[in-house]
């Protein structure tokens, strides 16, 4: 890569076009993409490994301490895996692949018992199920044994059962619930407060049915973690979403850009933030039982910018960094590169002062109650930045001269490949 | 699984579109503002005043006139709903005029537990603009006046009508007004604006004419068609006041109307899209049911989707491409990217 960049420089100065900076080749800057994809799932991998033993501990032994070391593992782990999301929208395989991860919001009855005030749904039949409690029932007409929890029938009888989506059996959010329970403190401060004693055995058993539950949190944990090695696997050298990436420079570049802006705009900071802040509900937090939502927002925004900055510091504190789509911007439109870079850093600093603000005890959902206009403005902060961080990725898919551009919907990338045929 | 489509929505432009730019369209965005964005925003204010009017008068739900100036001002909206962008997107009014689709129920929730608290200070306008989305606006006053089951007590419910109303059109009148300057942003491009150049301000209406598309194809039909296998009448917009079928045709007719705009005056894509819409038209008028509860049967089921066919293959990826290519922009991103 090196060599590729000194070569361009020499040979813009030769041209006598040593205004403008040098531009890596598309090649390098998409390897780069691969390359932080990689150590991002890899990241991802390595903390769900060790969810996945904190697990086995706490049901081997269920104590307060276990509990908590699960959950601390459970939040270590996120980190690293919302620092991917910038992956999901333009990467097909990582689109198909992530509702079975990263499902939310979820209709939690399906899975375990919950509070006399979660309510009946009109659209789901089977929002409060509660497998845990129910070794054999009736599934859209078929009868379902469920005896045997395994990660198996998680994911393929249990997940979206019913065509309904809020049936989330899978993934981060459903070991989410099984670690901390209903967050049933309204918009007052404090997390789900699921007892160790939900994992206890003989006559310790609080809520019933604990060999079950404790069945379902390893099965899941155990999918998470084959899950997360497949998707490693994808990006390493040789993998698929490697190599798709590196097919096409057009298309990878687009993937890239989609992936940023759909994440900012439609997702992040519409469906995730602004919709929940304007529903007043501490149930649209991304990561409601845990009380993890302003992490997860933040490291969302992370992504994006280390995407486009072309570096990425791994879990263990070394950085994975190479040629750019800032570098490709600037050699091309070096004020459009220091627009996007300022936005980036806007977004940023943003999302930075609603984490301080979550850290220091001002609760996700309590920012999310009617009339708290503090909270609001910590909320719309990130928001904001993120729409206004939209526009400039818009530029510079034009400045780039990139010739196609997803129309990302629901339904799309269900079938890549008929699209490019 | 949700998912109708077995192809992508992708729009792939071909690869002369910034090889060649397309020469500027004069008078494009001017003809587009002063024959469909404002008219519709003008009617929009004036009927959602009049609704606020009479529901002051007669607020009770099953009163004639208050549901045939519900109706009038939802159509209004319908026919701007696929203009989500400025003037409607500031403080969240377009939000707080319709929260749907709402797959947790949380618009009856919310009012159910207004009805159950009568807490009258939160119907004054200052205090109400805090409340939830999913309690406000147009989906939100359609339970309240055909939902026997959040009708009662009687005069709270009532004044939940009212201050609702007012509340719309206050909105509503927000919107309107601020499509005046906005108007002139998209006009007169510069630096320091939301559109620096005249092909940003012509990208946003392409934009606005996909996520339209998009809009009706995923949500106000595809929601309903779920799948033939499993239908899901019970997702169908607004199916209580019986206006799901409706607003499919006014949204499909505004859309062909932007549409025609964008493309070149007499050319063959415009006639093209022409007979396209054309045919979508045939296909709603086809449909069986105004709540669209027909698509409980195979053949409601059909019926419907071939309205779906027609705008997602036909227009959506045959037709927006070379539409886009001709305009000279990209599709950009839109609020409904993501799941």
């Amino acid at each position: 890569m090196k060599t590729t960049y000194l070569s361009t420089s020499v040979l813009a100065l030769t041209l006598g076009t040593s205004a403008l900076a040098e531009a890596p080749s598309a090649k390098a800057v998409l390897e780069n993409y691969a390359n932080i994809a990689e150590a991002k799932y890899q990241d991802s991998l390595i903390t769900a490994k060790a969810l996945q033993a904190a697990v086995d501990a706490l049901i081997a032994s269920p104590s307060d301490e276990t509990l908590k070391a699960a959950k601390d593992a459970w939040l270590a782990s996120r980190n690293p895996y919302q620092q991917t999301e910038v992956y999901r929208f333009g990467n097909a395989i990582v689109d198909d692949w992530e509702g079975k991860v990263n499902a939310w919001p979820l209709d939690e009855g399906l899975i375990d018992y919950v509070d006399a005030s979660y309510g009946l749904s009109e659209e789901n039949d089977y929002a409060a199920l509660n497998v845990v409690a129910t070794p054999v029932f009736t599934l859209s007409g078929t009868e379902v044994d469920a005896t045997n929890i395994t990660p198996e029938l998680l994911e393929a009888t249990l997940h979206e059962a019913d065509g309904v989506e809020a049936n989330v059996a899978t993934g981060y959010h459903a070991i989410e619930f099984l670690l901390w329970g209903q967050d049933l403190n309204g918009h007052g401060a404090g997390a789900g407060n699921r007892p160790a004693t939900d994992f206890a055995k003989g006559d310790a058993c609080t809520g019933g049915n604990c060999d079950r539950r404790a069945a379902y949190l390893k099965a899941a944990t155990d999918l998470l973690v084959s899950d997360l090695e497949f998707m490693a696997g994808a990006w390493a050298e040789g993998g698929e979403g490697r190599a798709t990436v590196m097919a096409n420079e057009n298309d990878g570049l687009v993937a890239m850009l989609t992936g940023m802006g759909s994440l900012s705009y439609g997702e992040q900071a519409g469906e995730r933030m602004r919709l929940g802040l304007m529903l007043n509900d501490p149930e649209e937090e991304h990561d409601c039982f845990s009380d993890n939502t302003h992490n997860s927002h933040y490291y969302d925004g992370k992504g994006i910018q280390n995407v486009y900055l072309g570096s990425y510091t791994r879990v263990d504190g070394t950085v994975v960094s190479g040629a750019s789509l800032s570098d490709l911007v600037k050699a091309k439109d070096a004020a459009l590169d220091a627009e996007m870079t300022g936005k980036l850093d806007v977004t940023m600093a943003a999302l930075g002062k609603m984490k301080d603000a979550a850290d220091n005890g001002f609760a996700y959902d309590q920012m999310l109650e009617r009339g708290n206009a503090e909270g609001e403005a910590l909320i719309m902060g990130g928001v904001n930045g993120l729409v206004d961080q939209t526009k400039s990725i818009e530029r510079v898919v034009a400045v780039l001269g990139l010739n196609q551009l997803e129309f990302e919907g629901s339904d799309s990338l269900d079938n890549p490949k008929a699209v490019f045929e | 699984m949700l998912k109708p489509f077995a192809t992508a929505l992708a729009l792939l432009l071909p690869a002369t579109l910034t090889a060649q730019p397309a020469p500027e369209r004069v008078g494009l965005v001017d003809r587009v503002l002063d024959q469909h964005i404002l008219p519709g925003f003008d009617d929009l204010a004036k009927a959602t005043s009049q609704l606020a009017m009479v529901a002051a008068q007669n607020c009770s739900p099953d009163n004639e006139d208050l549901r045939e100036a519900y109706g009038r001002a939802f159509d209004a909206w319908v026919r701007v709903s696929h203009l989500r962008f400025g003037p409607s997107e500031v403080q969240n009014r377009a939000f707080a005029l319709a929260f749907w689709p709402d797959p947790r129920n949380k618009t009856p929730k919310a009012l159910a537990r207004l009805l159950a608290d009568q807490d009258v200070a939160l119907l004054a306008p200052e205090e109400y603009t805090e409340l939830s989305i999913a309690a406000r606006g147009f989906y939100a006053l359609e339970y309240l006046l055909y939902e026997p089951q959040l009708q009662q007590p009687a005069a709270y419910a009532c004044a939940l009508v009212q201050a609702g109303s007012a509340d719309i059109a206050r909105l509503s009148a927000a919107i309107n007004a601020d499509w005046a300057d906005y108007a002139d942003l998209m006009r007169a491009p510069h630096a320091d604006g939301p559109y620096k150049t005249n092909a940003e301000a012509t990208q946003e209406l392409f934009k606005a004419l996909l996520t339209g598309l998009q809009f009706t194809t995923d949500m106000r039909l595809g929601r309903p068609l779920g799948t033939f296998d499993r239908p899901r009448p019970k997702r169908a917009e607004a199916r209580r006041s019986q206006r799901s079928t409706r607003h499919i045709a006014l949204a499909v007719d505004e859309l062909e109307e932007l549409a025609l705009m964008l493309a070149r005056e007499g050319s063959g894509l415009q006639a093209e899209l022409a007979v396209a819409f054309e045919d979508t038209h045939q296909a709603i008028d086809a449909i069986d049911s105004p709540d669209l509860s027909s698509v409980a049967t195979p053949f409601g089921w059909l019926q419907a989707d071939i309205v779906r066919l027609n705008l997602h293959s036909r227009i959506t990826e045959e037709l927006m491409p070379p539409l886009g290519e001709e305009l000279g922009v990209p599709a950009g991103f839109n609020a409904l990217d993501g799941d």
